[in-house]
């Protein structure tokens, strides 16, 4: 494994950044990008339920939820570097997790299942991460990506064997989440509650990337060990990452359960993982929004395109993402993003600080 | 006794179906440092020229020697048009290949409509010894692996095509510097892994059948067996494969089947876990 040992970086590295003082200039002279995209897209989100047929909004509720659980896949491979090729392992774990509450004890409550499936995909995580990236032996990412990938392979082929967990068939009919007496039924109702959800989760992973903790981060992508030269503890970082992720998925996966309103072994296996790798490297890694705009595109295309060309709209979506790495390696979010903007500044101290010094 | 002598067969022959798929990727991951992840889906295109082959109702053994020569020529084109440009970057021609694979699998998923379709054994029936039957289509895999095993070995090797594989692998600047075309060597390199990998699906897909999921399910056992035996050498990534295969026919006969596929893919996690450079560590052919 000498050739991926060290030295791996994910895309955002292979592209040199726009380093030098006048093209810096250049840049934060221009106006921002980012926030108006971020807020366009929160104003289209917020007034679809209105102009959209229920059966769409329906379908966009589910969108938006893999929009969380694509979130949760790109702080781990854009912002950590660690292909997680099992995400669904958390959740699908998550899913399964509040269907059995709910199928078996009767707990349905809004406020019992989320924090039980954020805390699931939490732990599960946690657990894989102490696995995979800690020890003596520094991981490569290679063996990263194929420990993921045989959690998720492993945790499909357990519950498709399960006679508790429904087999193949999985559990149908989940009673519906509940808050207080209200039961939350798929619909405009489900959609704002998705889309409160998404926002926080969202804000919270951008404050949490613009931290000291995010600095790390970033610092861990540009160059792994000069960041461990510096004293950081890679590995422990990349675990703490990997875990909130996993809580994330968790969270996506538990909403997902109540919403489809029954589980199955996809959302454990390889297609739910793999299905969340093109949204991400679809829309461009290493910025939150990509992750969304590359789930809403997938799925969108998906809706519109699987009607009419059912059979060769996987070979279409093959192509399509064969040609995006190819020739867009940050996805399609760098069309309209630069380099400098999306790799980010950190907190409003750090410019004065840099130059106070001497 | 005789259970004994039938299990022993039928791990033999699982064994070697899964050296024959991990071969291709073995050579492909050790000499050209990327991991294929289409590798499965150069399985399933073999194993759908054989049948396409028999469906048009020439002979079998036809449509099994065209298709490995079918996808190692696809490999080259392939490597001509995309693999080319991820050398630099392994881990984004493992996403890079997993597209091409997704193409390729969607695509025969199309056109097999998503059926079981069965290509009968070119040599079919059984070979009694005393009052136990072999599958004698099993028998020739083995037999056909250890061949085809055998010539790989001494490809690399002993020739002088397998030298300048070993040189570019070692040393590509100096290999160019000495007049080696390696661009044409890598070409050649991944067009002989996908063959490998199309022979192995046209020698299987009589046992399997053939389906488009046909690949992935090699895929995971491929990358787990190359890594437990260890990336960079040739009896790295065989002796992966023969511990993996044998591991995957054994343990069903002690529990049920799901546990033993799970329990082997956890056990080889941990293995790789402890011991990151594999059964056989070190580059080249011969150590």
């Amino acid at each position: 494994m000498s050739s991926t040992g060290t030295g791996i970086r994910p895309p955002p590295q292979v592209i040199g950044a726009a380093r030098s003082p006048v093209m810096a200039s250049a840049f934060a002279a221009r106006t921002k990008v980012l926030p108006i995209l971020e807020l366009a897209l929160l104003i289209a989100a917020s007034i679809a339920p209105l102009v959209l047929r229920d059966y769409i909004t329906v379908y966009a509720t589910r969108v938006l939820i893999l929009c969380l659980f694509a979130l949760s896949f790109d702080l781990v491979w854009g912002y950590a570097g660690i292909l997680s090729l099992g995400q669904s392992l958390f959740f699908g774990m998550a899913g399964y997790a509040v269907a059995l509450l709910s199928r078996d004890f009767g707990v349905g409550s809004i406020f019992a299942v989320l924090p039980a499936g954020s805390l699931i995909g939490f732990i599960a995580a946690l657990l894989l991460a102490g696995f995979l990236l800690l020890g003596r032996h520094p991981s490569s990412v290679v063996f990263v990506s194929l420990g993921t990938m045989t959690g998720a392979y492993a945790a499909d082929r357990l519950a498709r064997g399960s006679h508790y967990l429904g087999g193949q068939n999985g559990i149908p009919s989940i009673p519906p989440m509940t808050i207080g007496s209200h039961e939350m039924s798929e619909g405009p109702g489900f959609y704002y509650l998705v889309l409160a959800i998404l926002v926080l989760i969202y804000l919270l992973s951008r404050f949490l990337l613009r931290s000291q903790f995010g600095l790390a981060l970033a610092g861990l992508r540009e160059n792994e060990q000069r960041i461990a030269f510096f004293g950081y503890k890679v590995q422990h970082l990349k675990a703490i990452i990997f875990a909130i992720s996993g809580a994330i998925a968790g969270t996506a996966g538990s909403l997902y359960a109540f919403h489809e309103g029954f589980v199955w072994t996809n959302m454990l296996g390889v297609v739910m993982s793999t299905q969340v790798v093109l949204y991400v490297l679809f829309g461009g890694s290493g910025t939150l929004i990509g992750a969304v705009i590359g789930t809403a595109i997938v799925e969108g295309l998906s809706f519109w395109l699987s009607d009419n060309y059912r059979d060769i709209w996987p070979i279409i979506l093959g192509v399509l993402l064969l040609l995006v790495i190819m020739f867009r390696p940050l996805g399609l979010i760098s069309l309209v993003l630069g380099e400098r903007e999306r790799v980010g500044h950190f907190g409003p101290g750090v410019k004065e600080k840099r130059n106070a010094a001497p | 006794m005789d259970t004994l002598l039938i299990a022993t067969f039928e791990i033999l022959s699982f064994g070697a179906i899964v050296v024959l798929v991990v071969l291709g990727l073995g050579i492909i991951a050790s000499m050209m440092g990327i991991f294929n992840f289409a590798q499965g889906e150069f399985v399933l295109l073999g194993a759908y020229v054989t049948y396409l082959v028999h469906s048009v109702g020439l002979p079998v053994p036809l449509g099994m020697l065209a298709a490995p020569v079918a996808v190692g020529t696809l490999g080259f084109v392939l490597e001509k048009l995309v693999v080319r440009r991820f050398y630099a970057a392994p881990i984004v021609a493992m996403l890079g290949t997993y597209a091409l694979g997704l193409i390729i699998r969607e695509a025969v998923r199309g056109l097999t409509g998503g059926l079981y379709l069965s290509v009968p054994e070119p040599i079919s029936g059984s070979i009694t010894i005393g009052n136990l039957h072999f599958a004698t289509w099993r028998g020739v895999i083995v037999i056909i692996t250890l061949l085809v095993m055998a010539a790989s070995h001494a490809l690399l090797a002993y020739t002088s095509f397998g030298l300048r594989v070993r040189a570019s692998l070692e040393n590509p600047q100096l290999a160019r510097a000495s007049g080696i075309s390696t661009g044409l060597i890598y070409s050649i390199t991944f067009a002989f892994g996908a063959a490998l990998a199309g022979l192995a699906g046209a020698l299987i897909v009589p046992v399997f059948s053939l389906f488009a999921d046909l690949g992935i399910r090699f895929l995971i056992q491929g990358f787990v067996a190359v890594m437990v035996g260890g990336v960079g050498s040739f009896a790295g990534p065989v002796a992966g494969a023969s511990v993996i295969g044998t591991f995957s026919a054994w343990l069903p006969w002690l529990m049920s089947p799901v546990i033993a596929d799970v329990l082997v893919f956890v056990l080889a996690i941990i293995f790789i876990k402890l011991r990151p450079q594999g059964l056989v560590s070190g580059r080249g052919v011969n150590r």
